[in-house]
């Protein structure tokens, strides 16, 4: 150990550099007075904090109510599909051709034969020429009619349906007999 | 420095941690097996305890005609079915008593239901007698949206409803036969149901998720793929025009003491299938109100011979490869005439011999002439004509749909060498003979039948039919020369005042086609009568053929006459189409 210590010791270099060393240290001017920690920082920091704080609260109320009015909505949503759907059902059929053609027949129209044609430039006409006959092409409460299972239980299915059921025994009871039968005849005898 | 005392703690040393270390990579070698190599086995596993999925079933799409309306469609329905262990519960909670009592509640099911109130009651009684605990009684099947929002309002805790998807058609049999039915589950069975099963059905959905104990779901582990809800088709059909047919070839069937009839209307222009009527048919809402026999649509399935309706196939035959026009050469003809080859052919009607020409052959619908007249050609050439006006060729590829029968030439024998001039020993279907009318309608260009027009996808996507092929069977002169010897079929026939549609110059032919009886023969006294044609001739834009089952008050083809005056008044009328202003060319002579 002893050889070692003295085997580094410091040699000192007789061919030292000429320019004169600098100094390493030197005293630190004066130093600044610690300035007293602003209440302001403090009260920004934990204003900002509390912001935060705030502000998600804030977000998760208003995903929370988000929530609720997106739970109203759908549920808002889903009455109003059943509506619509309700509603569709109740045109379902009604809109079919033999229900028209049954009310058509009802109200003591007919299903006319080949029409005319009016040329609005020359006021020529082309076709028949002549109106609709009394008699239709078709009898859509005959022996023929197309069914149509959906229309089968008209004035007994709703009370609202009973009108239009009513109007049609009416109205046939008031037309002249059997008009798909031809131009009525007085009786002589 | 490694004395024996130092070395001996050290080894031990190692070998503890060469111990630890082994143990610690089998651990880690375990660790990349589980974790890595076999991750996705166990993964898998792991969710046949943790997994679960739900299937969310997408709607089937809707059937709707040439302007949109609605043939059919799938609604939603309400099974509705009732706890009484909680009825009973809720009934005798003396803490809480319930607002609407069972004698009042049930009441007020039974109205909106539609059921009996005391029935119900006793129903009930009856179910809870059996067994006090029964949590299950069913009260109703198929209600709809309105009954369901009714019974939702009366806030009954013991109420529960299941929602399936059934399927509505809103005009019940019109074009009944031609868009089908589906099952129970709900799979197609017949019709364009059937037929275009790839466009309407919808791909479910799934949601997967992980549950934990008791079923819970762990939250942020669902996944759902929607459903994607069917297309929709769209029909070439007019669903009005189709109505009326329908109730014009009912009571015309009636009428006249057939087994049935149909009505096919095609649009010359286009090939598209404008109507396809049949009696009797049947309302797809309700199956079981018509016979099974009348389930599926006979238009495409039944094969027919087609009679004298081929006799212009004949003509085009000869016309274009023997050189004869509509007013020579002529043949003689008598009513009945044995054949060199044996063969014996019959007119329908007794007459003395006439020097026909091709257009008083078609007028009077002569056999002989016509045999006369096709033996021009060869068999082989008029095979061929036969073949090119879609004879032996499915029409729009509907289910079960037959292509008919066309013998080929090497089977024909002696008797129908000459038959087949005339419409005998070949089968086609309506469809198949609208088909060829069209095509002598249309200049000549056979535009192939088409049934449907496009399929529209759930998220609006519009897939056009394909175009249909066109060709130009027989040249522009001799669909002409064919359109005027047709019109005078019309104006000269036997069923000329019958036909007669005011304004419009008409084209028609009749057919007569014997049945077979099954037993190798031909049922005696009744016929499959057809009448065919197109109007207006200075501009055909529709064809209309009409056939009858075994008429049995007039049993020829004059039977069909008056529906086919009706159907094609009506069809003019439907499309507007404008009167003829051209007047006809001079009658063509009978003969000579």
């Amino acid at each position: 150990m002893s050889l070692n210590a003295t085997a580094r010791k410091p040699l000192v270099t007789p061919a030292a550099p000429a320019r004169a060393p600098r100094p390493r240290l030197t005293p630190l001017p004066k130093t600044a007075a610690r300035r007293k920690p602003k209440l302001a920082y403090a009260l920004t920091a934990l204003g900002g904090a509390l912001a935060i704080g705030a502000a998600q609260i804030g977000l998760s109320l208003a995903i929370t109510q988000d929530s609720y009015t997106l739970a109203s909505l759908s549920s808002q949503q889903r009455t109003l599909d059943l509506q619509t759907s309700a509603l569709q059902e109740e045109l379902t059929g009604l809109s079919s051709p033999q229900a028209l053609a049954t009310s058509a027949s009802a109200l003591g129209m007919v299903v006319a034969g080949a029409p005319s044609y009016l040329r609005l430039s020359d006021g020529a006409v082309f076709g028949t020429g002549t109106g609709a006959g009394w008699a239709s092409t078709v009898d859509p409460n005959g022996a023929g009619a197309v069914s149509n299972s959906l229309l089968v239980p008209p004035a007994s299915a709703d009370a609202n349906d009973g009108p239009v059921a009513d109007d049609a025994a009416t109205q046939t009871e008031q037309l002249p007999p059997a008009i798909t039968d031809g131009l009525p005849s007085p009786e002589t005898h | 420095m490694t004395t024996r005392a130092t070395r001996s703690p050290r080894r031990r040393t190692v070998v503890a941690l060469a111990v630890i270390l082994s143990i610690l990579g089998v651990f880690i070698v375990r660790l990349v097996d589980i974790q890595v190599v076999s991750a996705d086995e166990h993964v898998a596993q792991s969710l046949v305890y943790l997994g679960d999925k739900t299937t969310i079933s997408g709607q089937r799409g809707s059937i709707v005609d040439a302007d949109g309306t609605v043939l059919a469609e799938s609604v939603t329905v309400y099974d509705w079915n009732m706890d009484p262990k909680a009825m009973n519960a809720v009934e005798t909670d003396e803490d809480n008593p319930p607002k609407l009592p069972w004698a009042e509640a049930s009441t007020k099911i039974a109205e909106i239901m539609g059921l009996n109130a005391d029935e119900l009651r006793a129903g009930v009684a009856a179910a809870r007698e059996e067994n006090p605990d029964t949590q299950w009684y069913q009260l109703a099947k198929g209600l709809n949206a309105k009954q369901y929002t009714d019974l939702k309002a009366l806030k009954l805790p013991y109420l529960h409803a299941d929602s399936r998807e059934t399927r509505v058609y809103p005009n019940g049999a019109v074009a009944g036969s031609v868009i089908g039915f589906l099952d129970g589950s709900g799979t197609a069975q017949a019709g364009i149901e059937k037929m275009e099963t790839q466009c309407l059905a919808p791909t479910n959905g799934e949601e997967t998720y992980r549950k934990g104990t008791n079923g819970v779901v762990i939250p942020g582990s669902e996944q759902k793929t929607d459903a994607v809800d069917g297309g929709s088709v769209q029909l070439t059909i007019n669903s009005d025009l189709n109505w009326y047919l329908q109730q014009m070839i009912a009571e015309e069937a009636q009428a006249q003491g057939a087994q049935g009839g149909t009505v096919t209307v095609v649009e010359v222009k286009t090939g598209k299938i404008r109507a396809a009527a049949e009696w009797p048919t049947v309302d797809p809402n309700n199956l079981n109100g018509s016979s099974p026999s009348s389930w599926y649509s006979k238009l495409f399935t039944y094969a027919f011979e087609p009679g004298s309706t081929f006799k212009p196939v004949t003509a085009a035959a000869i016309m274009e490869n023997a050189g004869v026009t509509p007013t020579s050469p002529t043949v003689s003809a008598s009513s009945k005439e044995h054949f060199p080859n044996g063969a014996v052919i019959n007119d329908a009607f007794a007459h003395p011999t006439y020097n026909y020409t091709l257009a008083g052959a078609l007028i009077d619908s002569s056999n002989v002439a016509l045999s006369k007249f096709g033996t021009m050609v060869s068999p082989d050439v008029r095979y061929d004509y036969l073949q090119r006006f879609g004879v032996g060729t499915k029409t729009v590829g509907f289910p079960s749909e037959t292509s008919g029968e066309l013998h080929p030439t090497s089977e024909w024998d002696n008797q129908s060498l000459y038959t087949t001039t005339f419409g005998q020993h070949f089968t086609v279907t309506a469809p198949q003979v609208a088909g060829a009318y069209q095509a002598i309608a249309n200049g000549g260009e056979k535009i192939d039948l088409s049934l449907i027009e496009s399929c529209t996808d759930a998220d609006g996507t519009v897939h056009k039919a394909a175009d249909p092929e066109k060709k130009q069977i027989i040249k522009p002169e001799t669909a002409a020369e064919l359109t005027r010897m047709l019109e005078n079929v019309a104006v000269q026939g036997g069923n000329a005042e019958r036909i007669k549609v005011p304004g419009y110059r008409v084209t028609s032919k009749t057919g007569t086609a014997q049945i077979p009886d099954g037993n190798g023969g031909y049922k005696s006294g009744v016929y499959y009568t057809s009448m065919v044609g197109f109007a207006p001739v200075d501009d055909p834009q529709y064809v209309v053929i009409v056939t009858l089952d075994q008429p049995t008050r007039i049993t020829s083809s004059a039977a069909t006459a008056s529906a086919f005056q009706k159907a094609m008044t009506q069809v003019m009328k439907t499309y507007r189409v404008m009167p003829s202003t051209v007047p006809m060319d001079a009658l063509l002579p009978k003969f000579e």
